[in-house]
């Protein structure tokens, strides 16, 4: 085989599928979001009237604030508990590292359906905690039972493991041998943190703080069981309309809003991001 | 003495990595540590350095006992074999890390790190980042780290092991300037002996983490103490006999059936099996006569090898049974392959050590 025809064959799988399962999808997305859907029949009539009723009406609005709120406040949460856990292994797990590494990935194995009802039952309000609490007189903490601080613990939980694998893999890339340099240099174990494991790690915690926002953003199962009546989120709101509602045409506009909002975020993080200055070198030698 | 080793050992497991080291260092001494891999070289730098542990045994530095001091405290600096230069940080920064660290001023810091990329012409390359730097300019990017903090030693483990010959030629005399200039004890560790040669006021030669020996270096290489000294150190050849007589002038030792004379005895005994290193360049060659000499033996020379002003002569030796090797310098009577000849060379030109400790 020739070098050509390996690299086509190489290159060339890998792209067809991504037209095939990504870009696709996204043109069909983007095109039904541009019809409209009238009493669960689809017209094929082009209009951007979905889009004004994502944009303008209060409640979809209201549920893509809150969301925004709620995923950053849990990936940044599940970021910095995410590097002191991973943080942790790296530097005191021993020969156990890969074992406990890997212990965090444990609950994904029950499906994310079973780990929130199993949440359900600790938060809820004859669950665990609060069935406890009131079985010793206390009262129950209302704020955990079907509220949006439930819900963002039930993500908290869902994601975790995520941002514990991420920058446990990116640490694993870090070469210890620059902290012994750093510090023989004069800096402390605090300053050769700040100096040189924080920066040099930081693609890593951006791709786990990406990696717990985006499906947060997205969320439909933590609000539903978790959130109660208060606590639609946008993912959930979306997910309704190609469900009990029926209005998929304004489902997808809700999906296109958020696709071009994750990427812009992205877009936005990654250009006020100077690959040198993590000593990223995924792009090899140059 | 400004830096002192006193009883350092450090186990792992079932390794002894360094074994009961005692060194003293003085204020201005360029220092190396000279042993095979896996001598213990690097542990014994990482313990000076605080990277490591001692097992057991004290290091002071300056006076101070600064075992439990972690690496910050320690007031040194390391320029490591494998660079270890800040990736995300430019060559600039890098220079100044160890500046920052010290806090001081903008100026000195620019100063300083002007003085270095000055000294090691590194000029014009102070914004690239390490990988945009050829290993020879990233090696002296890590020194002039070590250099610019002005440290109270700088340790050096193997710092000029990725370059090429003529480069690193180059730097070791640069490097024992600024040593000079900045007035600080380098410890600098290598298996090269023509590196620790050429540096050192002392050698520490290493062995399965001992010191075998801590001396001048021209007593390393003149008067080597054991045998793995006379073994590692210079080029030479090595006979194994045994003492046949002992006088006040030295021994006589039988090798084979050949009957040569050393004389220095180190105290042997008649009977006692030894082993006879003779350096190479420490064996003469003349043509064949019938005259009589004493230590010498018919050859024929078996191969030439060229090295600038010196010929290497590969000599086989039937009556030894053995192979030994003459470096002459090549403004000599040039012999050539094939030919035979006498080797000879006075009688202390041998060193001879009792067998049972041979390396
Ligand atoms: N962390 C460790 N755990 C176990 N054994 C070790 C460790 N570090 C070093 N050793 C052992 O200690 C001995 C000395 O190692 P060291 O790295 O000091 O050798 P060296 O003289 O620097 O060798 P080289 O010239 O190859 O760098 C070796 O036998 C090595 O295998
Ligand atoms: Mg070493």
């Amino acid at each position: 085989m020739t070098h050509k025809t390996k690299a086509v064959l190489l290159l060339g799988i890998p792209t067809a599928y991504l037209v095939l399962l990504f870009i696709l999808p996204i043109i069909s997305l983007i095109v039904l979001s541009f019809w409209k859907t009238e009493s669960y029949h689809l017209v094929y009539e082009w209009n951007i009237q979905n889009y004004v009723t994502v944009l303008t009406e209060g409640a979809y609005l209201t549920f893509l604030i809150r969301s925004i709120v709620v995923s950053v406040i849990v990936s940044v949460l599940a970021t910095a508990i995410g590097w002191i856990a991973a943080y942790a292994i790296w530097t005191y797990g021993g020969r156990f590292r890969l074992l406990l590494a890997l212990a965090f990935a444990v609950p994904f194995f029950t499906g994310e359906v079973l780990r929130v009802i199993a949440l359900q039952g600790l938060l809820g309000p004859v669950g665990l905690i609060n069935g406890t609490l009131m079985k010793w007189g206390f009262a129950p903490v209302r704020a955990l039972m079907y509220s949006n601080v439930a819900s963002g613990i039930g993500l908290f939980y869902l994601y975790l493991p995520i941002a514990v694998t991420v920058i446990y893999l990116s640490l694993l890339n870090l070469d210890r041998r620059l902290i012994d340099a750093a510090k023989i240099f004069g800096a402390g174990g605090f300053r050769s943190f700040i100096e040189i494991t924080f920066p040099l790690n930081l693609v890593g915690t951006l791709i786990a703080f990406a990696l717990c926002f985006i499906p947060c953003m997205s969320a439909t199962l933590s609000p539903r069981f978790l959130g109660g009546p208060n606590g639609t989120l946008y993912g959930m709101a979306m997910a309704q309309q190609f469900g009990e509602s029926g209005t998929w045409a304004l489902g997808a506009a809700m999906g296109v809003i958020l696709f071009l909002f994750s990427l812009l975020a992205v877009v936005l993080i990654a250009s006020c991001l100077d690959l040198r200055r993590t000593g990223f070198t995924g792009f090899g030698r140059n | 003495m400004y830096i002192s080793l006193e009883g350092i050992s450090k186990r792992y497991a079932a390794v002894t990595a360094v074994d009961e080291v005692d060194i003293a260092i003085g204020k201005t001494e360029f220092v190396s540590l000279l042993g095979p891999s896996g001598s213990g070289k690097t542990t014994l730098l990482r313990i000076i350095a605080g990277l490591e542990r001692p097992t057991t045994g004290r290091v002071l530095i300056d006076g101070v006992d600064v075992t439990d001091l972690p690496p910050h405290k320690r007031g040194i600096a390391m320029v490591f074999q494998e660079f270890l230069l800040f990736p995300h940080r430019t060559v600039r920064e890098n220079l100044a890390f160890p500046l920052r660290m010290q806090q001081l001023s903008k100026e000195e810091i620019a100063s300083r790190v002007a003085w270095a990329a000055g000294i090691l012409s590194l000029e014009g390359l102070e914004d690239r980042y390490p990988n945009q730097l050829s290993g020879g300019q990233q090696q002296r990017v890590a020194l002039g780290r070590g250099l610019v903090a002005h440290p109270k030693v700088l340790l050096l483990d193997e710092p000029l092991a990725n370059l090429d010959r003529e480069l690193r030629q180059e730097m070791e005399v640069e490097i024992r300037r600024y040593q000079m200039q900045l007035g600080i004890p380098f410890i600098y560790v290598t298996h090269n002996q023509e590196e620790a040669m050429s540096m050192s006021d002392r050698i520490a030669v290493v062995s399965k983490g001992r010191i075998e020996d801590f001396a001048e270096r021209s007593e390393v290489y003149d008067h080597p103490k054991t045998a793995f000294i006379a073994q590692f150190v210079g080029r030479s050849s090595h006979f194994n006999g045994t003492v046949s007589a002992v006088s006040s002038e030295g021994a006589s030792v039988d090798i084979s059936g050949v009957k040569l004379h050393v004389s220095r005895n180190a105290n042997l005994k008649a009977g006692q099996r030894v082993v006879v290193f003779v350096k190479n360049e420490k064996v003469q060659l003349e043509a064949r006569t019938d005259t009589a000499r004493a230590n010498s033996i018919d050859c024929r020379i078996k191969d030439i090898i060229l090295r600038g002003a010196y010929a290497e002569y590969i000599l086989d030796a039937p009556a030894l049974g053995a192979e030994l090797v003459a470096t002459r310098p090549r403004s000599e009577t040039v012999f050539t392959a094939g030919q035979e000849v006498r080797a000879f060379w006075s009688g202390d030109a041998p060193d001879i050590f009792p067998a049972d400790k041979a390396a």
